[in-house]
């Protein structure tokens, strides 16, 4: 069983928005609406860093535990999507997000809020695949095609990777150690606590 | 006699309120889904129902993104 994850590696980004723009484009998503955004660090600085950032599709995802309407629910690929013919819009699913994910397009005059958009991995939602209204609420669906989402294969320096978590990973380590960085800034010490070991790298932490 | 039967008694009733705070509630339990069934992704007419296919034809365009091996794969042809 596939688990379809997103990684962005930031040395490769160079922020051309590529990924936001496939994504609007794909799916013709309304205006006001940011399925996929780029979030810059220390822009202008030498040594920024770029990141596209959406809904990660979390293993244990806390806008599926706070819904009160239990809209969310999860593929056999471990993609989470919602049902928006159940969503009232209530908002506590963008709270939770930690990646603010959920988007709520205007519905009206006072700020009236629609129901919840985010992105879909391109997978569509709970309507028939390839039909008019699946594209309508959720967009197109790329997964049943046997495609990866948009936003990843749009990518022009691959610095956003889709697939099966192992997959990208793999590819991702591959990465890091060709760049010659070594292979212990790799793995669980590297990601909680770890990145003292960066400081005596070339362009690592001062 | 009744002064001790009391003490024990109370002595329970503590026990058991000290105890009921270990208690704790399961906060990972799977929350019911609500909405439409979704189709699967392989039912289409392009896979027809074939998971294996269907996995096979991601992990095969996941290899896309991986520009060591695409580059390797052209040096050798």
């Amino acid at each position: 069983m596939a688990r379809m994850k997103f990684i962005c590696d930031a040395e490769r980004c160079i922020e051309c928005n590529g990924c936001t723009t496939a994504c609007k484009n794909e799916h013709e998503v309304p205006w006001g609406v940011n399925r996929r955004r780029l979030v810059t660090v220390n822009d202008g600085v030498p040594g920024e860093r770029s990141i596209s950032v959406a809904c990660m599709h979390c293993t244990d995802a806390p806008c599926m535990a706070v819904c009160p309407v239990d809209c969310f629910y999860r593929t056999e690929d471990q993609i989470v999507l919602h049902d928006k013919d159940l969503c009232i819009g209530c908002g506590y699913c963008f709270y939770a997000c930690p990646f603010g994910a959920p988007q709520f397009p205007q519905a009206g005059a006072f700020g009236l809020r629609g129901k919840m958009d985010k992105c879909t991995y391109c997978a569509g939602g709970p309507e028939e695949n390839f039909s008019v209204e699946e594209f309508r609420k959720y967009g197109r669906n790329r997964i049943a095609e046997g495609k990866l989402p948009a936003c990843a294969e749009m990518c022009s320096t691959k610095a956003l990777l889709a697939g099966d978590a192992p997959v990208i990973t793999t590819i991702y380590k591959t990465r890091v150690v060709t760049r010659g960085k070594g292979d212990q800034i790799w793995g669980w010490a590297m990601a909680y606590g770890g990145s003292d070991q960066l400081k005596d790298q070339a362009g690592g932490k001062t | 006699m009744r002064r001790e039967t009391r003490g024990a008694r109370a002595a329970f009733v503590a026990a058991a309120l000290l105890l009921a705070a270990c208690h704790e509630i399961p906060q990972d339990a799977a929350k019911p889904y609500a909405g439409k069934e979704d189709t699967k992704a392989y039912a289409g007419d392009r896979f027809n129902g074939d998971k294996a296919k269907y996995e096979k034809a991601l992990a095969d365009r996941a290899q896309n993104e991986n520009e060591y091996l695409r580059t390797h794969d052209a040096k050798n042809q």
